[in-house]
Parts: C-alpha cells; structure tokens; sequence
C-alpha cells in the first residue's frame, strides 16, 4: 500500500527496541522519524558520540521563571535510542518529528493555569451547595482503562504489558499487537478535551513532518516513522497541520540539553505512559533478546539475584535458585504467558530464597531491577537547568560579584528593613541566606556559613564566598535532584530524611529545611522525626529536639517560617518526655545530670509554650521530688524547679530537707540531693536561713567516713557557686555558727592548706564501691 | 452422610456442592493425584465465581497472587509452609487447598510440644505387635504415611512447636521422598502428588526454631494481616455475626461504627502508624489480629447481654479493650495512653466517649 512505516512502540520498552530494529532492517529506509521535539536534532549527534553512556535524558526548560521542565529519559533499551543509532550506523538520515519543546512547555504552562483555574471554579461551586449537581458519568480516560486492566488482570499494568507484549517474539505480530492495542486504547480512552486536542495538534504536527519529508524529495516507503503506538492510527488518519496553525502554536522561551541521567531517577518516575519501574531488569530483558533469547531473563535475573544476595552477607544456595526457576515456571503456567515477567520471578524468588518475606530480599531486589547505573556525556555537552537557575538566582540576588576565584565576606541581617520601598528588598538578605544554605545542602563548595559572632543574636549570619571550577561540576551533579537549585535541595533534603535513622538526624535536617526556608521539605522532615521519635529514644535525646522545634516555633517568623505544623510534634516530644522522666529518673550517678539537663530544658520548653500542659508537669515534678527510690540528685533537681516556680511552700521545703538530711541518711544520697537542689534558683536558697542550718546539722551529724564521701559531692555542688554567692552563703553560715561573717568568709575563702590539698587530691580516688 | 450436631465439618463435605461443580466443570489439565487442574483450585479458594450454576463462595480474602504462589509450589512437589501471626488464616488455607487438591483435609499432624517421631512416622499396636509380631497389619501409619502410599498431602499444624527431633524426622521424607519400615523390610516410596503444608505461628519464634534444613524443603508464604481496612470490617463483622448466632448472646450487633472504632484502633496499633500514615505510633507487645478483634467484640456482647442493656456501650468497649491492649503491664500502659492522647482525643466529638471512659480505666 506504500505510504511511510509507522512503527508503533511503549517507551522504554525494550520487546519494542528489539522488534524496532528487526524492522528497520527489513525496510532499510533512507530516512527514520522519531517521535521527539525537533528543535533537538542537533542534540542528536550526542547521543551516537562514542563516549556517550546511557541512561541520558533530554531536557528543555523554560528561560524565565516559573522554570518549567520536559524530561525525556533515554535508556540503552529506548526504542527511539536504537532508531537513532540504527540510523546512524546505517548512513541514514534520523530527525525528530514531533512539536518542538519550546510549544511543549508553553502548552504545559496552559495545561497547570487550566488546572488551577479549575480547582478555583471547584472551590466556588462548594460555596453553593444548594444547586444540585448532576452525577458526572465518569469518563474513561487512558489511566481509568490501565485501572480497569488492572483490577481485571490483577497484575499491575506493567506485568500486563510484559506479559502480553514484550514477551511476543515474532516481530510482525508485535507491531501489530501493538498498533492494535494503540488503536483501541485510542478508540477507548475520553481523555478531558484539553489533552484529545493536545494529541491531535501533536500528530497534525509530525504528519506534516512526515509531508515535508516527502516533499523533500525521499519517497514514502523509505521513511520510518517510530511515534508511541498511541499515535499510529492518528497519524494514518489525520491532516498536516496547515502554516497558520503553525503560527498560533503558542511558545515559551525555552533552551534544550542533554543531561547524564541515572536508573535510580527511571525508576523513580511513576506513571502508566513511561512505567519503567525495573530499568536493571529491563535491561537484563534486553541483553537476553540480543543474546540467547528472550527465555534467558529468568536465568540470568534470579542468578544475579541470588549473588547480590549473597554479596549482602546472606546464604543462598544453588538448590534455591534452581527452585526459583521452578516455581517461577508454574507461576507463569498459570497466568498463560510464555516466560515468567518479573513479578513471576520476584514471587518466586521471595518464596525460595527469602523466606515469604520481600524485606529479606529488598536490598538485592533493589540492586538488580534497578540498579546503580549511571549514565555519561561527553564534557561540556550539558547545560542544565540547574545551571541556569543558579546564574540567574546570582543575579537576582546581586551575588554576582561573589563568583570570583578570591574569597569574600558576607554579612547578612536576616531582619525585615523597612526603609526601602519594595518588599523583595526589604527581604533581601532573607533570600539570600535561603539560597545560600541551599548551596550548603546541596554540597556545593561555594559558600560557608561562619559561626554566628554574637551570642543570642538570630537575625545576623556570616558567610565566606569563594568560586571554584568544582563547584561548577557540583552544580551539574544537582541536575540529577531536580530542575532548580530549589528543587534540588528539595530532593537532596528529603533524600537525606529518609535515610535518617536517628531523631538527632532528623533535626538536623528539619532545621536544614527550615534555614533553606522550604516549608515542604520541613514539613517531611518533620514527619520523619515524628517517625523515628516513636522507637526513639533517650530522654535527653528527645528533649534536646523538643528545644530544637521550640526555637523555631518562637523564632520562625524572622525567617517567614509558619511553625504552626511544628506545634503537634512538640506536644507529643513533650507528652512522651513526660511519661519516661519518672523512668529515666532511676538511673546512676553518670547518667543523672544528663536528666536534670533534660528536666532543665522540659521546664523552659513548658514555660516559653502555654500550649503545653502545665498542670501534667508541675504534678511530675512533685512525684519526682517526692519519691525515695529515684536517684537523689534527680529529685533534688525536681525540688529546685518547683522552688523557682514557686509551687512549693516554705513548710514543704522544711520538711523535705529534713527528711533528706536526716541522721542516717548515707552520705551520698543526702549530698546528692543537695547537689541537685542547688543546681538552679540558688539565690532562693541563699536566701533561705534554715536550709543551711539543717545541712550543717546533717555534716555534723555524719562519722569521719561518711563525711568524706559527702564531701565529694558537696564539692562538686559548690564548684559552680560564683564568689559572691560564695561569699553569701558564708554569712549564713557565720550566723548559724555564731561567728562574725567575715571570720567564716576567710575561712571559707582562703587557699586550702597543703595538708587539706591532699586530702582533697585523695578524694579523687574515692572508692564509691556500689555507687 | 454429614451428621447434623457435628460442631464442624470439615472443608470438604461443608463444600461439597462446589468441589463437585468445580471437578465437573474441568478444562484444564489435572496434575497427578490431584482432582482438578490448579487453576480450579484457585477458583475454589478466590471464588466469587460461578460454575455449572453453583455459586463458588471465597474462602480466603486476601491477595490473590499468595494463593497462587501456594498452589503453585504444591505442583512443583515442594512442600509448603505457612507462616503468619495468629489469626491469619493459616490453618483455614492449609485445610481447603488439601481439600481441593485431594478432596481430603483430614491427613492432619498437630505439632505441640509433646508430638513425637511416631506421629510423623508410624507407630505399632502393642497388643498385636505382641501377639504376632511385626507385621503390617499391627502397624499404625500416621498421616504423613497414609499421604505418602496415597499420593495426597499432608498437613503438619504448627510445626514450630514440636521438638527439633520430630522435625528432623520430616527432613529426610521431603528429601528422599521415601519412608523405610526396618522392622518390616520395607521401604515406601511416596507416590506422586503427596506433599507436605506445614503451618507456623510467627510468634512461636525461638520456642523451636526451624532447622535451615528443614526450612530449605519448603517453600515459604508469609500470610499478611489483612491489608485494608474494609477487608479486616467486613472479616470482623462477618465472623462476629457468625460467632453470636451460634452462641445466643442475647445482645444486639455492635453497630458498624462500634467495628470500625475497634478495627482502627487494632490497625493503628499493630502497624504503628495512624490509617491516614501521617503518625507513627507505639506498637503493643500483644498481638493485636482480626481473631483478636472479633473475640474483643464478641466478649463485649456477652457483657452487655449478660449484665447491661443488650447494646455494646462504651464502658463495655472500653474494658474489653484494656484488656486487650494492655499485655504486658508498664510498657504497653504507656504506650495506650500515648495513643489515648495524641491520636483518639484528637479524633472530635464521635470518639470523646469511647476516650473519657478508656482513660479513666488506664488512669
């Protein structure tokens, strides 16, 4: 019949590589099409360079914020990569035929203002619920039939595919099981107008392509057109897009590269279109059907299975692979397909080799369907939109002088200023210190934050700013996270939360967000430490973080930050520090000031937030300090925050000290509890005649022995006193001794003696035997 | 004849009717010693279908690809071990694939700590081994035995919790796949199509640990606690209706909402995670199933028929649910007051009731 091949295809599927060029050289056409925005062709010589590797992508972004972005991500098993190099192995002419990227993005910009419009329209008809609304019939679009597929297959479409598709060996029958399953998907599928018009203008565009080919002089059945197996009846059926057309096409100023892409990142991008959540299989897929058939995927996955498995310190032995095999032959049975897909082998690898369980096998899963591959460019092919991003956000932000080889400082008042006339002045050095410790995050050596110079003052940082060729390189490596130097950090951010595995980690990053002012990402790692507290943690650990959140729940709003998210995590940090702080109490005399630090920072947390329960503390205190059988410098420290907040009367105080202090109480538990009780508020204690009386009452009370071990602690306790509260506490004493102060006071001031030095340097030593 | 006071029958004369239209209705090829092609098998567990006008009910609700995996590895002669916590349907699975496969679930080992070799094995009738000697009639076969000379599978019930001798004991019958009676001079090959489904409790864990030897014989299936919520309602309702019909409760069927609040607070704390998966919550040291959930339900009703007004009220709920959740004293204490606090009191005016009065019993 003539006319040009139209060669249907899935992207990324490597059944439709195979088949593609089983055809292309049958055909030996002078000229091959490929469906791609041909405004790239000259992008095209990259990708048969010799040191290209895959994966690669092509990108084209916008020059102008808001940066809007296409991706194409290209493996070695892309049917359109395998066209491309079928050309150019075969001296054949290769072009791209579909809209060019710069209509692309301007038809996506179309695309998201039609979507927020909608939700907007949306909103309003919530506002009158009165009007009765019509049950919408649901229209079928192309996810709703992959859904229906789905649930009526019960395997999730890509198995289906893989199943019914890739595993087709005859090429004729693939085209045309292809082309048909295109056709009626087609025929199916109501997608919303906006994208049914957006695949006619696509098609009306290529096959005008295609006429202008023709025109050009090489006859129709020597040009072979590879489009997705979508378009091919459109393309049979519809007209070349006419010159005006062409002209309101609408367009964005955009610039394409091409970009090193990784497998991780293939596997990451959901969606039906593209599936490719197995590049590391898929490839494996394609080895097999270049090699020794289709029929050795099941072979080669599951031995390369079992020896990552085994590389991750695990045993498998022979007997299970060979198992697998087996089982994975019956599974197949069962569902009819011809070979086991991956899901198949996975089951069955699950089954045999790891114990039911997938967690067994998830690491090596991961290392064999996807893979750690990454792909290569020749130097200085890409120019990024990460890269551009990054000059323009220098600009904006007047850093520009900064991208120099000599290091410079940068002092910035975080504050708003209010004598300038626009807010994005106002805010300038707030968004500089944001994009900034956005660099920081994404490990590029450009900028380094110095420490803060004075103490208490929040709104000043201090940077040093020096550029580096690396830097650059750094820069293009932030590619591979996200489009602009935001989003990168964005990843990267939420990357490092997941891995994080501590709440101390998670902080940091919750705080890393915070500086970077990205609320979003704050709020995942926020989610992450709501996670990790539940198995968490010690006490100290918990309460640290509690202080950490605090910060930016009182301090967010010099950053612009809304800490309101952050206010359920620390009534939960709070509400479990409570619980465990009568717990963590019995504890050693090593481990106990990490408690009173805790229980210090517990009671500022609770004073700076009414929304913290205060009754719940206060009364937890006061079982602290009640109860005999915690660790005494615990309880002396509960008592001291009571006495600061003034919840405890003069009678009480009375009592306890007496009670500690009493005769008989061993030495190191009364000294202790002293300790603890003069760990804060210690003016309150000065203050406070019959304490002193009482405790030199109990030191006389005490043998030879004791007193030394008393003396341990009591030391230690009046090591933080400052000479003045020193010199106070010696005018009680003179008092209560009946002497004149100042007596006690040089008494109590003088250098020790030699002979007391010693004695002292000998308590050093002191054996506490059981303590 | 099915007799009618039995308390239960077993799978294969409750589901006569489909097991007959099922082999009736045949395509596929039958593997040897078994009476329908796996693919009926399968229909027979999923149901929901129709055959030759009789309706296939399901049998177990869950994913369909395990059911696969497990026919699966009974075709390929491997045996099969089904592991899961308590109350995950594992027995239930065990006995309707052998009454699928051999129209027989009665082949049955029950693993404890006091089974012995002889019950994998064989034993003698003394009074005859004394009176004649060895021979083969005074030879009691044990099920595994009766399995093997038939070609049909065995069930082994809770095979952790037998000695590791008697385990031991199944190693060399799944890998030689044969049996010697030396006081006989026999030797018993087994015939095609026996197989072995053991069941194991993963809370059993470390009272006797699998061998690796014995654990390389078989192929594994993990069977899951239902994986969505309106699974685990419908199973919860379902039985509890079941459950009360049978055991005249004089109370009436908790209201949907009464299941919901239980099965949410089982879910949440089994998964330690809230359903909407924003929270991540303590998990309790007790299991917390859907068997769990419906003996909860089922006391609560007892409760509000015996000594309230027949309907299921908070407090009822409430106590049921300190008991289940409150296993081992401090720890999980805690941790339901945790959960009492961030998660149910936040949950608005529905569950306020249900909050106040589980706070007051785990003051």
């Amino acid at each position: 019949m003539g006319g040009p091949v139209l060669f249907g295809i899935r992207h990324l599927s490597p059944g439709a590589a195979y088949h593609l060029r089983q055809a292309l050289d049958e055909a030996r056409p002078r000229l091959v099409l490929v469906e791609g925005p041909d405004d790239l062709n000259e992008q095209m010589q990259w990708l048969c360079h010799p040191e290209t590797r895959f994966p690669a992508a092509i990108m084209a972004y916008t020059r102008t914020p808001p940066v809007r972005t296409i991706l194409y991500p290209l493996a070695a098993y892309s049917p359109e990569i395998q066209a491309i190099l079928w050309a150019h192995e075969h001296g054949a002419e290769c072009r791209f035929m579909d809209l060019p990227s710069s209509v692309f993005l301007a038809l996506q910009a179309a695309a998201e203002e039609r979507a927020i419009a909608e939700m907007e329209a949306m909103e309003d008809e919530e506002e009158a619920p009165e009007e009765l609304e019509e049950p919408e019939e649901p229209s079928a679009t192309t996810e709703s039939i992959y859904h229906r597929l789905e649930t009526l297959t019960g395997e999730d479409h890509d198995t289906f595919w893989e199943r019914t598709f890739e595993q087709l060996e005859d090429s004729g029958e693939y085209q045309a099981a292809c082309n048909a399953f295109g056709a009626q998907l087609r025929e199916a599928a109501r997608d919303n107008i906006a994208r049914t018009a957006e695949n006619l203008v696509r098609e009306a565009y290529m096959k005008r392509n295609i006429r202008d080919a023709v025109n050009g002089g090489i006859p129709e059945e020597k040009i072979f057109c590879v489009c997705g197996a979508f378009h091919v009846r459109g393309l049979e059926t519809c007209q070349p897009m006419s010159d005006d057309e062409m002209k309101s096409l609408p367009r964005l100023d955009s610039t394409a590269t091409l970009m090193p892409y990784s497998y991780f990142r293939l596997s990451s991008r959901s969606g039906y279109g593209a599936g490719n959540r197995a590049p590391g299989y898929f490839e494996l897929l394609w080895d097999a059907m270049n090699g020794k058939g289709i029929g050795e995927t099941a072979y080669l996955y599951l031995t390369r299975l079992a020896a990552a498995h085994r590389k991750a310190g695990n045993l498998v032995s022979s007997a299970e692979v060979i198992e697998a095999v087996r089982l994975a032959e019956v599974l197949r049975t069962m569902r009819g397909s011809r070979y086991p897909t991956l899901q198949d082998l996975r089951d069955a690898a699950v089954t045999t080799m790891g114990h039911g369980q997938f967690s067994e096998l998830s690491l090596a899963a991961a290392d064999t369907e996807i893979g750690k591959k990454i792909g290569l460019l020749p130097e200085g092919v890409s120019r990024t939109s990460v890269q551009e991003d990054f000059y323009r956000q220098l600009k904006v932000l007047r850093l520009e002088k900064f991208r120099a080889p000599e290091l410079q400082r940068l002092d910035l008042d975080l504050r708003e200023k209010l004598d300038v006339k626009s807010r994005d002045a106002a805010l300038g050095d707030l968004r500089r210190s944001f994009f900034l410790h956005r660099l920081r995050v994404l490990n590029i050596q450009f900028a380094r934050l110095l420490p803060s110079r004075q103490t208490g003052a929040n709104w000043g940082e201090y940077w040093e700013l020096r550029w580096t060729p690396e830097a650059e390189i750094e820069i293009v490596e932030s590619s591979l996270l996200g489009d602009t130097i935001e989003g990168a950090a964005a990843f990267a951010l939420r990357e490092r939360a997941e891995a994080s595995t501590s709440i101390a980690q998670a902080a940091a990053i919750f705080s890393d967000a915070f500086l970077c002012g990205m609320p979003e990402a704050a709020k995942h790692a926020l989610s992450v430490l709501q996670g990790l507290s539940v198995d968490a943690a010690a006490l100290a650990e918990v309460a640290a973080t509690a202080e950490q959140l605090s910060l930016v729940v009182r301090y967010g709003g010099l950053r612009r930050f809304d800490a309101a998210p952050v206010v359920p995590l620390l009534e939960q940090l709070y509400l479990r520090s409570c619980l465990t702080l009568e717990d963590a109490c019995i504890c050693d005399a090593k481990a106990a000031p990490a408690v009173t630090q805790a229980i210090d920072r517990l009671n500022a947390l609770q004073l700076n937030h009414d929304f913290l329960d205060q009754d719940m503390w206060l009364k937890l205190l006061e079982r602290v300090s009640d109860r005999d059988d915690l660790n005494t410098l615990c309880s002396g420290f509960a008592m001291a925050v009571l006495l600061e907040r003034g919840a405890v009367d003069e009678e009480l105080l009375a009592r306890e000290v007496s009670r500690r202090l009493s005769p008989g109480v061993p030495a190191d538990l009364g000294a202790g509890w002293f300790e603890g009780l003069a760990g804060k508020n210690r003016y309150a204690l000065i203050t406070r005649l019959s304490l002193w009386r009482h405790l030199d009452e109990y030191l006389r009370g005490l043998d030879e022995e004791n007193f030394r071990r008393a003396l341990v602690f009591l030391r230690r306790a009046f090591a933080e006193f400052s000479p003045g509260e020193k010199n106070d506490i010696a005018e009680n004493l003179g008092e209560i001794w009946g002497v004149n102060a100042r007596q006690a006071a040089e008494v109590l001031m003088n250098d020790l003696t030699e002979a007391e030095q010693e004695v002292l340097s000998g308590l050093d030593e002191f054996d506490f035997d059981d303590i | 004849m099915p007799e009618k006071n039995v308390q239960r029958l077993p799978a294969e004369e409750l589901y006569q009717r489909e097991l007959d239209a099922l082999i009736s209705a045949e395509a596929d090829p039958v593997p040897t010693g078994w009476r329908m092609s796996p693919k009926s098998v399968l229909t027979y567990l999923t149901g929901n279908e129709t055959v030759r006008g009789v309706e296939i009910t399901p049998k177990y609700m869950g994913s369909r690809r395990l059911v696969e995996i497990a026919i699966a590895t009974l075709v390929t002669d491997r045996a099969l071990l089904l592991i899961g916590e308590p109350g995950t349907a594992k027995s239930w699975l065990s006995e309707h694939l052998s009454a699928a496969v051999n129209g027989d679930s009665t082949k049955v080992v029950q693993g404890t700590a006091g089974t012995t070799e002889e019950q994998i094995r064989y034993s003698w009738n003394y009074a005859m081994l004394i009176a004649r000697g060895p021979c083969p009639e005074a030879m009691v076969k044990s099920p595994v035995y009766r399995a093997m000379e038939t070609g049909s599978i065995a069930r082994v019930e809770e095979i952790s919790r037998c000695a590791s001798e008697v385990q031991d004991a199944l190693i060399s019958i799944l890998s030689e796949k044969r049996l010697s009676v030396p006081e006989l001079g026999l030797e018993v090959p087994a015939q095609k199509g026996f197989s072995v489904i053991a069941t194991a409790n993963t809370r059993d864990k470390g009272v006797n640990d699998m061998s690796a030897a014995l654990k390389r014989r078989f192929n594994i299936v993990v069977l899951p606690t239902p994986s969505d919520m309106a699974t685990e309602m419908e199973i919860v309702s379902t039985r509890v209706a079941q459950l009360s019909a049978g055991l005249d409760l004089n109370a009436r069927q908790p209201d949907g909402d009464v299941v919901e609040k239980v099965v949410t607070i089982f879910r949440e704390l089994r998964s330690g995670a809230t359903l909407d998966g924003k929270q991540k919550l303590k998990a309790t040291s007790g299991v917390l199933s859907a068997a769990e959930a419906i003996s909860l339900l089922a006391n609560s009703m007892a409760l509000a028929g015996s000594f309230g007004d027949g309907r299921v009220s908070d407090e009822d709920l409430a106590a049921a649910l300190q008991g289940a959740v409150v296993k081992d004293e401090d720890k999980d204490k805690l941790t339901w007051k945790e959960y009492l606090e961030n998660v149910m009191k936040k949950r608005g005016s529905a569950w306020l009731p249900l909050y106040r009065a589980c706070r007051e019993l785990n003051g």
